[in-house]
């Protein structure tokens, strides 16, 4: 059991991996972003695993990050409209659908 | 197995850290430190420190990415210059190395302390959890002093406001779709937010949390409600805010006094009335840390719109 624990570990690892390689691609900030809560979820899924090895008290760790990474996609997404503060859902209701935000262009140097 | 574990996680560490500080691109930095915070975490998790896993997933995670990507966003609407300055990474590169490589000399070299035993200690402190033993009582005058050095940066980021932007409102004007999935999330995520901010106080007493990991976490739902436009963001003038910042170091600090009243030294704890003292103390502080935090990551405040 504990040899089967250390392996769904390491190939979870192993997905966070592949996660940082689109973060390291991109090529839009929005790839970055998604990346980056992949990462999230997959780390909540590796500290159960580690839960379940070491110590059942780790369990309120990966709860702490469930609750708490989205907040960052929440940050995203604020900081991609106009004025730093608003809602892309509002924009496209303004613009008839047609609104294209920054997150979906290329990265570039920024 | 157990180290094929361990050897990947500081790789990708390792990994994560470099590909932060080397590659190009302020965004692409920004999000590689977000994941660090992420595996540090894990590595916290690995070693067995399970609060500074806890503090490391809260803060690293979560508050520290907000503020970030709200910079970045900023940058990008001042049209600001974020072409990176190659020349000193060398030179920074190799300044780190090298206390990097003392810090590991002085680890061998000096002889290995020997602490005094906390476990031993521990059934007088009033806790079970060794961590939160060492917080508020072994070393309280760290812990009130850290938390005064909290509310000090706050008033250091409220210097940034313009003196005619003084008395309004912290931070941007958030708004949402009142519809839209940010309010549903902003509804969905404060009540377990907040049951599991005032559970990490509580079991911090015994076991994994404490007023501080509590305190981020309802930063956090805080921090959310604001971005969805349900609760309306302070003003500096506010009594009851300023009431809620210095309510953690004045408890604290009344309770340091009164042990000195009661003829014992300051900020002692009587180990009849440890517990509740600890408790007491913790909820006060929890309050402070989470609005602190909060106001920390919305910024100083600012008129969006000078002359209205």
């Amino acid at each position: 059991m504990t040899l089967w624990l250390h392996l769904v570990a390491l190939g979870l690892l192993a997905t966070l991996a592949g996660a940082l390689w689109r973060v390291w691609r991109g090529p839009s900030q929005a790839d970055r972003m998604m990346a980056a809560q992949l990462v999230g979820t997959g780390g909540v899924g590796v500290l159960i695993v580690l839960a379940a090895l070491q110590d059942w008290a780790l369990l309120v760790v990966a709860l702490a990050l469930a609750l708490l990474s989205a907040l960052a996609a929440v940050g995203f997404v604020k900081a991609q409209t106009p004025d730093g503060a608003g809602d892309p859902e509002e924009q496209s209701a303004h613009h008839g659908g047609q609104y294209h935000p920054a997150a979906r262009q290329k990265d570039g140097a920024t | 197995m157990t180290l094929a574990l361990d050897l990947a996680l500081c790789a990708l560490i390792l990994g994560v850290a470099l590909a932060a500080v080397a590659g190009a691109g302020v965004f692409r930095a920004v999000i590689f430190f977000i994941t660090y915070g992420l595996f540090v975490a894990i590595g916290w998790a690995r070693l067995g420190a399970y609060d500074v896993a806890l503090a490391e997933a809260a803060i690293g995670a979560g508050l520290t990415g907000v503020l970030l990507l709200a910079a970045h966003g900023r940058l990008r609407r001042m049209q600001a210059d974020t072409t990176e300055r190659r020349s000193p990474t060398l030179s920074a590169a190799l300044a780190g190395g090298a206390i990097a490589l003392a810090l590991g000399w002085a680890w061998f070299a000096l002889p290995a302390p020997q602490p005094p035993d906390v476990a031993q200690a521990l059934p007088q402190t009033g806790v079970g959890n060794p961590v939160t033993a060492v917080l508020l009582n072994f070393r309280a005058w760290d812990t009130l002093l850290e938390s005064i050095v909290l509310l000090a940066a706050l008033l250091g980021v409220w210097m940034l406001a313009r003196d005619a932007d003084w008395n309004a409102p912290l931070g941007p004007r958030y708004h949402a779709r009142p519809d839209g999935v940010l309010a549903y999330f902003g509804r969905f995520l404060p009540p377990i937010g907040l049951s599991f901010g005032v559970y990490l106080v509580w079991a911090g007493a015994e076991s994994v949390g404490g007023a501080f990991q509590g305190g981020t976490v309802l930063a956090g739902v805080v921090l959310v409600a604001m971005m969805a436009q349900l609760l309306r963001p302070p003003r500096v003038s506010q009594a009851m805010l300023r009431a809620a910042l210095v309510l953690g170091p004045g408890v604290f600090l009344l309770s340091g006094l009164a042990a000195v009243g009661l003829g014992r030294e300051f900020l002692s704890l009587s180990p009849a009335i440890a517990k509740s003292a600890i408790l007491i103390i913790e909820a006060a502080l929890t309050i402070s840390i989470a609005v602190t935090l909060a106001l920390l990551v919305i910024g100083p405040a600012e008129d969006p719109e000078p002359g209205r």
